[in-house]
Formats: structure tokens, sequence, C-alpha cells
């Protein structure tokens, strides 16, 4: 079903989304940062804005995930789950970021399932803006995650001028514009139209930044890139592990027992795999204590072809963050060309 | 969820960023592209910066020790307790001291300062990180005068030429690794020393390998290949500066090689050029030479002088620069002044409505020698002075010792009494950078139980001193900071702005150089060989703000786990000719006395050295006494 808002409804929209429950949005920070923020008036969002560097997968996995609550019963201990049950609405989040938590989605269905992730994902509704625009990092392109998606999103939103064309994709998606359904109409053949053009335009005004997965991916997969490459590449990182926190297609996570009044919260915490302690074993044995190959580990992941096999797509959705956070410079299309190309630096 | 910007608190290049906070708890960190240190960029500690105050042991209440155990009390109780302790002390004609710390805010060190000056009449003020930094900047001052920097992490990025002292940048400082990593991307010229093959030494054109026992023959050589190349455009302003001659004298005869005319050549000729240099290991004097000498060699080719080019020290701590701009020293006032110097003395007399003592204090390893009251701030001084050991031994004998802290270290369990401060994520207040950046502090989340913000208590202690405070906010600790120290005046109205709010202090008018060459001194001997080093100016694995965060935490705790009896590093050339295996252990034998410690191998250590990690330095204080740098023998235990 396709839709189209008049821009100026779009603030009466937002109220009545506000009235069912929380929304986010990317609004302008303290510090000047556009950041995604639980939002109180449809003023506070920002409409014309570069894609926020910290990734909208907090919704659905935080930083800091409350899992379980264990409790001192006599000599046992009570073990409960912690549910968020809370309704969240997305809004203006980008393509690559509604394909990021998709992967993340299907991720954690695997089985066993993880009912933790599940339970807030499945209460979040996913309204997405189109990029007219590529932002000037991303290359969404080369991952088939933008600047348009064809699929993935409850309701992506286009700027076309006057009016929002509203492309419904799933039944919350249904249910978002139905709490509103009289702002909404039928979008024209025109409007149709006039997405297509928007798009193609879109993909014709990507910048230099692309990134051949393919022939990296052939590469990678059947052990034709060098040992020297991952030993020079890795002395070209910091090990800040930023590409890993900002990525939306990252899951790595380590667990701790947080201590409060008696009890303890058992948490999932975002973690690096570029970090040496993360395969640390309590041996003292590090199955990859260098760099190196913890670098070799992450392309492995996120380029060869038996993931991209199981995943169906490759583990980067071109947003272009790990550019902008790389304490370094290994990020992806740097990392992607090196391998493609057999060089690093020359 | 709140989204509150704010400063990183663990080392000098003062990043910034955004602590989530959601229901009164922190739970993550966003990086922020405006932020002008960081633009979006945030090593694995800023990454971590919550968990601490999140996870850590905290100090929740007030606790005073009653039998011999502390026990938990009100705040008039520990206050008054502490007050009425002290004027005893002091009644009794006994000493008193107070440590500030990097890892408080400028204005809880400038109250620390103000109550040890004002309220107790006393001098005896440092911090511990002082005693690892300060001949660091002696070398600076001697060449100089007064020395603050003036260039910035992205004059870096702009430099065609760096020349980096030792010191393993991309663990201690990495975004001031990043710069230099961005740099070199560029095309320009890195020129690494040092003992270790450090990733920056990978990274870099030349790499100078420089034990300590021949690290003054480098610097010199340096000196004299930059004289040799007769740019008399470059070095004429050194023509004129004391000094010139003797030092011609000095590097007459030093041994030029090819590498050092090489690097010479890319210092004199680049139109900018950074020195970075971390406080190193060296044998009595020898840091102080050596940063004198490197300040002779900026200043020669008139690097000290140029906009975008300068020598950067590479602080370990978040806020060193701020506890000495605050007047944490036993011979400074704030704003770095000196104690001798009469006017900032009268200025600081006239703002206090106080009579201040004039002369010079102790020295932090001095202090806890020698006060019967400690005051410490927000520090643990066995986990971060050279001799832990001592310094803990010390601590135990002090008769009343009060530590303000927010975290449980082993100083606040063994404190006669407790008060509770806020954490860096809970309470307002700025950070100055190595840089000289004036940075704010944000409160993200309350402190935790009765634990009251730094500055609040300090003031609180200073008004029961008699000393004159009326302080609404921190902003008005800042305002005073402005009076006492001409530096900071008027920074508390770029402070208080919304966003990132930072201002850089400006360095005042060079003045002309003293210029010399470092000394050289023969180390080993045909009975001691080797030279064992202690490796590293600070253990972050016992900083709270590592120690309690779980990601950041794992390597430092298995090291510890794993190796309870510590280790040194040997190279492998060595550990064969010695025949020792990995794992095993080694007599180490120097003139001080000897140790047994494990022994690992790496293949990135120069021949002849021998190191042992900071962390691990307690385990052959015996070998090394209060050096840093000691000849040694080496035999299979």
């Amino acid at each position: 079903m396709v839709f189209a808002i008049q821009r100026p409804s779009m603030k009466k929209w937002l109220e009545k989304l506000l009235e069912g429950g929380e929304v986010i949005a990317p609004v302008r920070g303290p510090g000047g940062d556009v950041v995604f923020s639980t939002i109180s008036s449809p003023a506070q969002v920002v409409w014309d804005f570069g894609n926020p560097l910290h990734p909208p997968k907090q919704f659905v996995l935080p930083q800091t995930d409350p899992l379980a609550r264990i409790k001192r019963n006599g000599q046992r201990h009570e073990v409960e789950p912690i549910y968020d049950d809370a309704r969240r609405i997305l809004f203006n989040v980008r393509s690559c970021d509604v394909k990021g938590i998709a992967f993340l989605t299907r991720m954690h269905e695997m089985e066993p399932a993880d009912a933790s992730y599940l339970r807030r994902a499945n209460r979040l509704t996913v309204i997405s803006l189109a990029c007219n625009t590529p932002c000037p990092p991303g290359f969404c392109v080369c991952t088939d995650s933008g600047p348009f998606l064809s699929d993935g999103y409850d309701i992506q939103l286009t700027d076309l001028g006057k009016n929002y064309l509203v492309e419904v994709g799933s039944e919350k998606g249904e249910a978002a514009v139905s709490e509103a359904a009289d702002l909404f109409r039928k979008a024209t053949e025109g409007e149709l139209l006039q997405r297509k053009k928007l798009e193609t335009a879109a993909r014709n005004r990507f910048g230099q930044e692309t990134c051949h997965f393919a022939s990296a991916m052939r590469r990678i997969s059947t052990g034709r890139v060098q040992d020297s490459l991952w030993d020079k590449m890795s002395d070209w990182c910091l090990e800040c592990g930023g590409c890993n926190l900002v990525c939306p297609t990252c899951y790595c996570f380590s667990v701790k027992d947080l201590g409060r009044d008696g009890t303890w919260i058992r948490c999932r915490m975002w973690d690096s795999c570029q970090y040496a302690a993360f395969t640390l074993e309590a041996s003292g044995h590090n199955p990859r204590e260098h760099r190196k190959e913890r670098m070799k580990r992450r392309f492995f992941h996120k380029v060869s072809a038996q993931y991209y096999t199981r995943d169906s797509m490759v583990g980067c959705v071109g947003c272009g963050r790990c550019i902008k956070v790389c304490l370094g410079t290994t990020d992806m299309p740097a990392v992607v060309a090196a391998i493609r190309k057999g060089k690093w630096h020359e | 969820m709140l989204t509150v910007p704010t400063t990183c608190p663990f080392c000098a290049c003062g990043c910034g960023f955004y602590l989530l906070a959601n229901k009164g708890e922190l739970v993550g960190v966003a990086p922020s592209e405006t932020h002008p240190v960081s633009l979006g960029r945030l090593c694995a500690r800023g990454w971590g910066a919550h968990e601490a105050a999140l996870w850590g042991d905290r100090v929740c209440q007030p606790l005073v020790n009653r039998n011999g155990k502390l026990q938990s009390a009100s705040w008039v109780e520990a206050l008054d307790y502490v007050t009425g302790r002290i004027k005893d002390l002091i009644a009794a004609g006994k000493s008193i001291g107070v440590l500030g710390s990097p890892r408080a805010s400028n204005e809880e060190n400038f109250l620390a300062g103000k109550l040890a000056r004002a309220g107790f009449q006393t001098n005896n003020v440092d911090f511990c990180f002082h005693s690892i930094c300060r001949p660091l900047f002696a070398g600076l001052e001697d060449v100089c005068g007064e020395y603050a920097p003036s260039i910035s992490l992205d004059d870096i990025e702009a430099s065609q030429t760096i020349l980096l002292i030792e010191g393993d940048l991309a663990q201690t400082h990495p975004r001031a690794a990043f710069s230099v990593m961005k740099a070199v991307e560029r095309g320009a010229h890195l020129i690494t020393t040092g003992y270790i093959r450090t990733q920056m030494a990978r990274l870099s054109s030349l790499h100078l390998q420089a034990t300590p026992g021949n690290k003054g023959e480098v610097i010199n050589g340096l000196l004299a290949a930059v004289l040799h190349l007769g740019l008399k455009d470059r070095t004429s302003v050194a023509v004129d500066c004391e000094g010139y001659d003797a030092l011609r004298g000095d590097i007459e005869t030093v041994k030029i090689t090819e590498e050092m005319r090489q690097a010479a050549e890319w210092i004199a000729h680049a139109k900018r050029a950074t020195f970075l240099m971390a406080p190193t290991s060296g044998h009595g004097d020898q840091t102080r030479n050596d940063a004198a000498a490197l300040a002779t060699l900026a200043a020669i080719t008139g690097h000290l002088d140029r906009p975008g080019s300068g020598l950067l020290p590479l602080l370990a701590r978040s806020n060193v620069r701020g506890a000495c701009d605050m007047g944490i020293a036993p011979d400074r006032l704030p704003g770095n002044q000196p104690l001798c110097d009469g006017r900032a003395q009268q200025r600081l007399q006239d703002l206090w409505g106080k009579k201040l003592p004039s002369t010079r204090g102790l020295e932090a390893e001095d202090i806890l020698q020698s006060v019967s009251g400690l005051i410490v701030l927000a520090d643990d001084p066995p986990s971060v002075l050279p001799m832990g050991q001592r310094a803990m031994a010390a601590l135990g004998k002090i008769e009343f010792l009060v530590v303000l802290d927010a975290f449980v270290t082993p100083t606040v369990r063994i404190a006669h009494a407790v008060l509770p401060i806020a954490s860096s994520a809970e309470t307002e207040g700025t950070l100055t950078n190595m840089e000289g950046r004036v940075q704010r502090l944000r409160v993200a989340t309350d402190p935790h139980g009765e634990a009251r913000t730094g500055w609040q208590v300090l003031a609180e202690l200073c008004a029961r001193f008699d000393v004159n405070v009326s302080y609404a906010s921190a902003t008005d600790v800042l305002r005073e900071i402005g009076q006492a120290a001409p530096r900071y005046a008027r920074t508390e109205q770029r402070a208080s702005d919304d966003g990132w709010g930072g201002r850089l202090v400006k360095d005042s008018d060079r003045g002309k150089f003293k210029l010399c060459a470092t000394a050289v001194a023969a180390l080993t001997s045909a009975e001691r060989p080797h030279v064992l080093v202690r490796d590293g100016a600070f253990d972050w694995g016992r900083d709270p703000l590592v120690s309690f965060s779980p990601t950041l935490s794992r390597d430092s705790q298995s090291q510890r786990k794993l190796f309870p009896n510590g280790f040194v590093e040997i190279c492998k050339q060595d550990a064969d000719g010695l025949g020792v295996l990995v794992g095993r252990q080694v007599k180490l034998t120097s003139v001080h006395g000897d140790a047994v410690v494990p022994i690992r191998v790496r293949t990135d250590l120069a021949p002849g050295v021998l190191l042992v990690p900071y962390a691990f330095r307690d385990h052959v204080a015996n070998v090394l006494g209060t050096d840093s740098v000691t000849a040694v023998k080496v035999e299979q235990a």
C-alpha cells in the first residue's frame, strides 16, 4: 500500500504516534551532533540531516542490556528474565539502518532464538526516510541497502517536496498509518513515478566511496589473502573497537552481573572482536592473540562467502560509520580494497 | 534516555563524547562528530567510559574509623571528625599534607590547594603522578622558562616531520597516535626512538634504536647533525640564545650516523614539525636532560617559534595539566606560577584574604613519608607512585588519613575517614587537556548513595578551616580560578556555553631559550651488562576507571592472575644467550639488591634491555631501588 501525506500534516501524525508510545527520532543533540533520542514534541525532529554516528541498533540491542534478575533465596538462586516490553517507533531512520536492524533480527531469530532481543524488536515499528541525497561516506549502493529500500521497512517515507510518499511494508506499518488514517490519501501514479526518478537520481549521485565486495569475497573465501597483508594492515589499527560498536550489523557481546541491593542484574554489553581480551580464555590462552588474527576474523565474518550464503548479504550495510569513527585507517572500504588488490598503502 | 556531552576522563588527549543514561543509570557512550578533539573518534577506553561509574565498587556513605573498622557515619559526623582530628594535629605542631589528582577536576584540585595553603597553612601539596612527569617538565623549563605547549593534536596531523621519543603512543594516547598515523599516511616523516619497535616505530620512516644506555648519544647526535647542516636561516635564532657556544662545544665530538643526518635533515627542513615526548625512564637526571636536549633541538630548528610546530609532552592522565595549573605542587601557585613569585603570592593572598605560607612544601613521595595528617583527593598513591609498596607502607603509618573518592581503592580501605564524592560522570567541572583546552564535565547521573560533588565537600572543609568560600556552583569556583591563574581568566564564560564549550589556554610569549645538550653516561659494566628498565609511566590496570570496567579490565586482570609474581621481558637473542626459557625465572642483581622473577620473551625489544611493566615494578623493587633504570646481572634462577 502506498499513500501520500502533506508535509504540514507530518506534525499531526507524529503527535498521534506520540500518544501511543515512545517515539525515537534524530534530533539535534546538546553538543551539536544529530543523535537518535526519544522525542516529546514533533518540533524536535530534524528532517535534513546526516545519519547520526551512533546507530539506532541501541534501541533493539542496547549497549548495556539487562537480561535477567538473579535473587538469592535461601540456599538457591532465583532467576527471572527481564523483558523490555515498551512499544517504540523509530522515526526518520535511514535505509542502511533499517537493513541493519533486519540483519540483527534475522540473526537473533536463529535457534536458539533470543527472546530478550525479539521481544524488543517485535514491538518496534521502523519508519524510514529514503535518502534523496546520499550521505558523504555512505556506500549503501554497494551493499544493496539504500539509498531507497524495496523491503525490510514497516514504513518508508520519501520526501517529494510538498508531500511525503508513504510506502507501507508490514502490519506494524499499517497500524502506524491507521493511527491517523484521515491524514493519508492514496498516492498518485505521478508520485510513484517521482519516487522512482528520485531513486535513480540518488543512485547516480554516489560519491567516490565505493566498496567492491564481490572480488574481495572471492579472495577472502578462497584463502588468497596473504598473511603479510593482514600484518601490514593491523599496524594501521589502534584497536579502538569503534568499527564494531557503531556497525549496524555487529552484535558481539560480553556478559557481566551488576550487583544492586542484594540482587544481580545479568547484563549483555556491546563488545568488540578487535579487543585482545574478547577471545582471551581463563587459562590465559588467546586463540586470536595478535591483532592481525582478529582483523582477519572480522573481515572474514563480514565479507566471506560462507557468511554471505547464510545471511544473504555481506555483514555491511554501507552506512560509512566505520570510516568516520576509525581511529586508524582500516575502515571497511579501505580493507576491502586492500583485499581485492592484495596491496596496502602501496 | 539522557544524552549528556562531557569530557573523557582517561588520558590527556581530552576527547569528548556523550554519556548515555537511562533511568538514572549510565548505559553507554556515543561519539561526537562536532567535538573539536575527537571528531567522532574514540579509543577503547573512551568507548568504555561509562562502565567504571556503573559497575565500580563505589563509596556511597561517609565512613569513619571506629575501633579499627571503617563504619558509616553521617556527613556532619564525618566532617566534624575530620576537622577535629586535623585541628588537633595542627595544634600539636604536626605536619599536614594534601594530595590532589589528575583524576579530579580543576575545581576540585584548586580547592584542594586552597585548603592546604589557606586552611592548613602548608605548601605540602602535590599529586602522585607529578613524580613521574616532574623531570620532563623541569627539562622543558630549563630551556624554555615557563613551558606550556601551544600546539594541538591537529598540528601533529599537519606536520611534515614528527619526532617521537620513546613510549608506546598507540597504547598511552591513541588519539594522538591517530594524528601521527594520519600524518604518515599523508607522507609525513615519522622518526621514532626507543628500545622497543612499537606500532608507531613500525610505521616510521626511520627508527633510531636507543637504549637507556645510548639514548643521550642519539639525542646529542641529532643536535650535532642539525648544527652540521649549517642552515643559517633556521638556526640563526639559536645563535643569540644562552648556552649556544657551550652546546657547540658539547656536541663537537659526537658521532653522527647517516640515520641521524637524515633525521636532522627532515626535522630542519620541515615547515611544520612536532616533537612528542612521554615521561621516559632514565638514570638520575637523564629524563630531565633528555627533555632539555629535545627542547633545544626544537628551538634550534626554529620549531618552537613557528605556528603549527612545537613540542608536546605526552601526559598519561586526563588532568595532569589542570592539576599543575591549579598549583598542585609544593613550589607552585595556581597558574603554575613559582611560589617565590612575590606578585603571584600577593595576588593570591588578596584573593583569599589570608596570609599564605612561603616555604617550599614536600613532594608527593616525601609527603607520604613525613606528614602526620594527609588528605588524598581521588587517587591511590600505591598504584601511581614508582615505589608502590613503599607508598603503601608509608600510608599505613600516617596518623590520620582522609580520602575523598568515588571508588573503593586500596587507599580508601586503610583510611581513617572516607568522604564519598561524585565520579566524573556525576559532577560539574572542567578538565584541561594536554593541548591546554579547558573542557567541561557534565552531570549524567546523580552521585551514588550519599556522595556529594567533590568541590562541595572541599569547600565545606575549607569553610571549617576559616577559609573564605562562597560558591553556588562549580562555575563560581572556575571564576575564582580565573582570578588566581591569569591564563584561566574568563574561562567560565566559554565553558558554561551550551555545546562543548572548550577554551584553549594560550601560552604566554616566549622568551629566549637556554640551550643545552644531554648528558651521556655509561650505565652498564662488564659485571652488570644488561639494563633493567621500568617500562611506561602509569598502570591503567589499577586505576579505578579501568579496574572497575568489565570490558577494559580484562587484559590487566588476566595478566595479574597469570603472573602473580610479575615478569620481566627480554629479547629472544638475550634469552637464548642466557639459556633461559620462557616462563622460567631469572635472578636479577643490581647495586641495590636482587630479585627472582619469571621471564617473557618478546621479539620487538632491543638487545641488552630488560623491561619490567609499570604494573609489575614492585616485584623488582629491590633491584630498581629508587631508579627507573639500572644496570643488572641476569642469571638463570
